[in-house]
């Protein structure tokens, strides 16, 4: 009965899902509907795993199913930014949907599917559970990358993406058995207590095992380098689909990754040299590319390369206690509803068939939209991390936990690609602002997104005074 | 006996990646993928026996199932991409360059 209190928002949220496919089944609603339904659900689902969360300390136990499955309170937070990107990117596509093709309505289930998949990534603590959760996550995903069938674009998104994830996958299934054989078990549990017995990799089977699992992860964050997929997947995606790829699928993979680096320091310790140069590359490769773009979609695709170099940092800096989990959590939740905000503004402004997605399409939006373009504005500083936003906030943490672990060098790396994001993220305001508008930017209907947006905007200063006890 | 099992199912891995890497056909890299994981089954079982424990039989019926789903979707891309251009050559498909 524990194990099932544990599991209760996986429990929903797979059950929201299947009622959503069969409303879509049997197409009892029009498109409307279907949105505020998937929406309600997913605030339905973000509550109970809320009340999970605050009843966490009074479960018997942490482990489920035989150590199948565990919930921390990281992986419930975790939950809470998957549950939460979920329901705004249904608003967003909400309004995406009004004025482009490619409207069917399970995408809505998918989008559930999706959550549940990552929920379940959220809590697993075997390996063979993780790489069932990975692939239901990404199952989902790719469906939704490519539900518009019309489209070459879509089409070719889905083929980049689905070929690289499942071979990347198929690196993890083997990473996997070699763990297996080396030390006889795939729990993180008694992985880290075979560990803690035979010392640090005796068997030469585990450590390639560990190694291999470690580029399937690698993949799935976007470091370099493997990050070749990322600008490609996220501009062939529909813009709602992009947002909830680079905040949910970011926030469940990272939550995985950490809870397999930390469930004892061993394996930390042995990466800790590859992730400090794998991150640094990825920080500078990433701003480069960004600097490079001229479509915003894929200058916030790569800019998601940086931010995954952000939390490389803060895995590398830390230690087994809460704290690191801490600061994670933060700044993935901060990342989340600046990528989120932009994303649904973006939904909202794009027009049809996402006509308008160049920095130039944006010339004058301040004097067309002013609203709209102050909420973009907030968004990009977040990202940036400009005080007073929930962004700066959380990169202070990050390298605050950097500096505190001993790690001057990177601490001060981050502080060099912070600066050199800012003229991406600048730019685009710089067009919105001191430029005269060509385009009359004419949205049609009132929708959902721009109250979505509203509400994130608020959100990024409203949690930058979330105090964070550590 | 472990030993053979096991070069066994790394050169099927490797010669999976070898054909995700070389080939062009879209058709034949997901073949290549499914090798890979097929690869890792056979050590999953190989290992099931020297490790006299049935979790390793257990991991390599789960991995078939999720590679069962993964084909379907696949099928699914190829029929559509093949809908779209009428070749399953890797090189038509040039619309995104990152």
């Amino acid at each position: 009965m524990a194990d099932l209190l544990a599991l209760l928002p996986l429990i929903v949220t797979t059950a929201a899902a299947i009622v959503v496919m069969l409303v879509a089944g049997f197409s009892l609603f029009g498109r409307e509907v279907m949105a505020l339904l998937t929406t309600g659900l997913f605030m339905f689902c973000f509550f109970v795993q809320a009340a999970t969360l605050v009843s966490m300390p009074f479960f018997p136990y942490q482990q489920t199913f035989g150590s199948m499955l565990a919930v921390s309170p990281f992986s419930g937070v975790a939950g809470l930014i998957i549950l939460a990107c979920g329901g705004f990117s249904a608003l967003a596509s909400q309004t995406y949907f009004g004025h482009n093709k490619g409207y069917v309505p399970e995408f809505y289930a998918m989008l559930l599917f999706a959550a549940c998949g990552m929920l379940l990534l959220t809590m697993a603590a075997e390996l063979i559970t993780l790489f069932i959760a990975l692939e239901i996550m990404s199952l989902a995903v790719y469906v939704l990358v490519g539900a518009d069938r019309e489209r070459l674009l879509r089409a070719e998104a889905v083929l980049k993406y689905l070929m690289l994830g499942a071979f990347s996958g198929g690196f993890f299934v083997m990473g996997a058995m070699f763990v297996y054989g080396g030390l006889g078990t795939t729990s993180f549990a008694g992985i880290s207590r075979v560990l803690a017995e035979s010392g640090l990799f005796t068997s030469p089977l585990a450590t390639a095992g560990f190694l291999l699992i470690l580029i399937c992860f690698l993949f799935k964050i976007a470091a370099v380098p493997f990050h070749a997929w990322v600008v490609d997947v996220y501009d062939g995606a529909p813009l709602p689909v992009t947002g909830f790829m680079a905040t949910a699928v970011k926030t469940a993979v990272f939550c995985a990754l950490v809870n397999l680096l930390l469930t004892d320091g061993s394996l930390l310790s042995v990466w800790r040299d590859i992730l400090w140069y794998l991150c640094v590359v990825t920080l500078f490769t990433g701003n480069l590319i960004a600097l490079g773009q001229t479509n915003i979609k894929r200058m916030l695709a790569a800019s998601g390369i940086v931010h995954s170099g952000y939390l490389l940092i803060a895995i590398i800096s830390a230690d087994v206690t809460g704290a690191s989990r801490t600061v994670i959590g933060f700044y993935l939740a901060a990342y989340a509803l600046a990528t989120l905000g932009i994303f649904s503004a973006l939904s909202t402004l794009s027009g049809n068939d996402e006509k308008r997605i160049s920095f130039a399409d944006f010339n004058g939006l301040a004097k067309v939209h002013p609203y709209s373009a102050a909420m973009i504005t907030v968004f990009l500083l977040s990202m940036a991390g400009i005080p007073p936003t929930a962004g700066f906030m959380a990169k202070f943490y990050i390298i605050t936990a950097a500096f505190s672990a001993g790690q001057l060098v990177l601490g001060v790396l981050g502080l060099i690609s912070t600066i050199l994001s800012i003229y991406y993220y600048v730019r685009l305001i710089a067009a919105m602002y001191f430029t005269t508008p060509e385009d009359d930017f004419a949205i049609t209907g009132l929708a959902l997104a721009p109250a979505g947006t509203a509400v994130l905007a608020v959100a990024v200063f409203g949690f930058s005074l979330y105090p964070l006890g550590w | 006996m472990i030993e053979h099992a096991l070069y066994l199912s790394v050169a099927l891995f490797c010669l999976g990646v070898l054909g995700v890497i070389t080939r062009r056909n879209v058709f034949v890299v997901f073949m290549a993928i499914e090798l890979m994981l097929n690869g890792a089954n056979l050590g999953f079982i190989a290992f099931a026996r020297l490790h006299e424990s049935m979790d390793g039989h257990v991991l390599a019926l789960l991995v078939m199932a999720v590679a069962a789903a993964e084909a379907a979707l696949a099928l699914a891309v190829i029929i559509l991409l093949h809908k779209h251009k009428g070749k399953l050559d890797t090189n038509v498909f040039n619309l995104l360059r990152g």
